[in-house]
């Protein structure tokens, strides 16, 4: 045989086998590809619907205040996009929204088509959460109103101050055992007082909020462990200011004080709005225009409170502070996936 | 003699009769060679293509029904089966913003009715805002739609944002038959799906069972073949076994559904056994509950 006719047998074979390779292996190919591409976007799909209901829950867990229309949130390997929607005002205090939260996981290959789901939800919007139980609700065993104190629980806004000020009379204060007076002009309120002895149990199941909550350092609150600077902010803002630890207060402001410990106010103490305190020290001093609850934080250090605090209900100044509280709660058995 | 591939210069002389076996035998040998391998390789394929067929099979019906199932409502579950399971599962979730038609009523829907999938309403249920359960009842989306115009004006009146969404209100009818009670403003309403599956004989292969759906009033269409014998649908109720029955006492009780949707192919033509793939999902019924 020539070496033409040689050569022209094996590029025969070679091309053949060549060809037998090559469906082989893009079969193969497609064969994994395609497997790997299905169980991806299936991944990716279950990975997004995971985001949408992240951003869901974490929008109504941090949620205080104005309820604001949209937020987003990065989430593990997505993005969760939530947007809300005031569908019902049930009173003058409750508002009803719709919570929709879409959570998208890019997909390196198609950029332009992100695995995406949809999750709706309604929550009942509390704008003035704190409930006006009394002017001091304190879970000591003792309330003694006495050297220069007073708690007059008579509204002293009127209807001109706020809508819904001249509020109805309140309860003067709440103990667990007893509210004294030795000049009993010093305790006035409808009734004078009220004695809960259930102490801070019985008070963290009827205030309307999440002490838990309010008290976790990991719960962002707009001033920590410093004051505002009043003059700097509006004058119908009504700030949330946390503080921690055993706290001299010896200050004057306005808005929600959280105390996570120890309330000790001094004699130049001077608060409108709201006070809610961890624990009270024996002797509290100052001035107060809005409503006090303490003892949260469980069983209080101190069975008497000696109350030289001049405190006076002013509903506005109340229902300002209590608005900066207000929260979100997810209707339960209302989450629904959209798509 | 002329030697074995020698050619005398200028005759036009062919391969001889040696030559022409020795090539016929080589080319045979290794034609036969290339194509036990080509066999080999396509037997493999067909093989993978039917693994893929069959896991394509459980993974895409399980994917189906864990949407539904996870969604299920409170006390949605009607039938728990071995081999038949009857669920409700919402469609959409409304709120009730007006009831300035009463009995009739206007309802915030996210998407507006375009979203709405109106074939695969079979009733409604409304939730007891003091309790959080449901009262439900059977219904089609033409029995309780209205056409009626005006709806985002009455929620707005209640509060309602309607800015650029106005589409998105819409009117509601006849809940005072259906229900104890006409919804209020601010109560949540749901449209919900009941819908039917079963495994059974396939209809498309008839040496394989099949998967089927149906939703309320329609009749059950396979939606995925090749499920094997050992394939059904399992319940926990509580703990952490699983039962293939729940008595109808129990259902309520129904925490999460165990699909067990083993996948079965027949061997490719030369192979010795079947292509069998074993794939189960559990699903929480966390959505709603």
């Amino acid at each position: 045989m020539s070496e033409r006719g040689r050569g022209g047998f094996v590029l025969v074979f070679v091309v053949f086998m060549l060809f037998a390779i090559s469906v082989t292996a893009a079969t193969g190919y497609l064969v994994v590809t395609s497997e790997f591409e299905m169980a991806k976007h299936s991944g990716q799909g279950a990975e997004a619907l995971t985001v949408a209901r992240a951003g869901l829950e974490r929008f109504i867990a941090e949620q205080i205040g104005v309820v604001g229309d949209s937020v987003s949130y990065a989430l593990g390997n997505g993005v969760a996009l939530v947007t809300t929607r005031k569908i019902v005002q049930q009173d003058s205090v409750t508002d009803l929204y719709y919570v929709r939260s879409e959570g998208t996981v890019a997909d390196f290959f198609a950029p332009n088509a992100p695995a995406r789901r949809v999750v709706g939800g309604y929550a009942v919007h509390r704008r003035r959460p704190l409930a006006h139980h009394a002017l001091a609700v304190l879970s000591n065993n003792q309330i003694v109103v006495d050297n220069g104190g007073e708690i007059d629980a008579e509204d002293r806004d009127n209807s001109g101050t706020c809508p819904g000020g001249d509020a109805d009379e309140i309860t003067g204060g709440i103990a667990r055992v007893s509210v004294t007076a030795p000049d009993s002009d010093d305790l006035d309120g409808d009734p004078d007082f009220e004695v809960w002895p259930g102490g801070y149990t019985e008070i963290l199941d009827s205030i309307g909020l999440r002490w838990d909550v309010l008290s976790d350092p990991g719960f962002p609150v707009e001033f920590e462990n410093t004051l505002p600077n009043f003059g700097s902010i509006p004058s119908d803002s009504f700030p949330i200011i946390r503080y921690t630890g055993w706290v001299f207060a010896n200050f004057a402001g306005r808005g929600v004080l959280i105390i996570d410990g120890m309330f000790d106010p001094g004699s130049s103490f001077d608060w409108e709005g709201i006070v809610l305190a961890g624990d009270v020290d024996d002797i509290i001093e100052g001035d107060l225009n809005g409503l006090l609850v303490g003892g949260l934080d469980g069983p209080a250090t101190y069975a008497t409170i000696d109350y030289r605090m001049r405190s006076h209900y002013h509903s506005c100044d109340v229902y300002a502070a209590n608005e900066t509280l207000s929260y979100l709660e997810l209707l339960e058995n209302t989450i629904f996936e959209a798509n | 003699m002329v030697g074995l591939g020698a050619r005398v210069a200028g005759t036009r002389a062919g391969f001889t009769l040696a030559e022409t076996l020795i090539a016929l035998v080589l080319s045979s040998f290794i034609i036969g060679l290339v194509s036990h391998t080509f066999l080999v390789q396509n037997q493999y394929y067909s093989t993978q293509t039917l693994r893929t067929g069959a896991q394509d099979n459980a993974r895409a019906a399980t994917e189906l029904m864990a949407s539904e199932i996870r969604t299920t409502m409170e006390d949605g579950v009607l039938v728990a089966g071995p081999r038949t399971l009857t669920l409700r599962s919402p469609v959409t979730m409304t709120i009730v913003c007006s009831k300035v038609g009463f009995p009739n009523i206007d309802v915030f829907n996210d998407g507006g009715e375009g979203q709405i999938d109106t074939l695969e309403v079979a009733g409604v249920a409304a939730r007891d805002p003091a309790t959080g359960s449901w009262e439900s009842a059977n219904a089609t989306w033409g029995y309780i739609n209205s056409s009626a115009a005006g709806s985002a004006g009455n929620c707005a009146d209640y509060g309602a944002d309607t800015t650029g969404v106005s589409a998105t209100f819409h009117r509601l009818r006849r809940f005072n038959l259906l229900l104890s009670a006409v919804p209020d403003e601010g109560d949540v309403v749901m449209l919900f799906r009941e819908t039917t599956f079963k495994i059974q004989a396939s209809q498309l292969d008839t040496t394989t069972l099949g998967l089927f759906r149906g939703v309320y009033g329609d009749s059950l269409l396979e939606f995925a073949t090749g499920i094997d014998t050992t394939a059904q649908f399992q319940y926990r109720t509580g703990g952490t076994t699983y039962a293939d029955t729940v008595p109808s006492a129990a259902l309520s009780d129904i925490d999460a559904i165990r699909v067990v949707a083993d996948a079965r192919k027949a061997a490719p033509t030369g192979g010795q056994d079947d292509i069998t793939f074993g794939w189960s999902v559990n699903v929480a019924l966390r959505n709603i509950r």
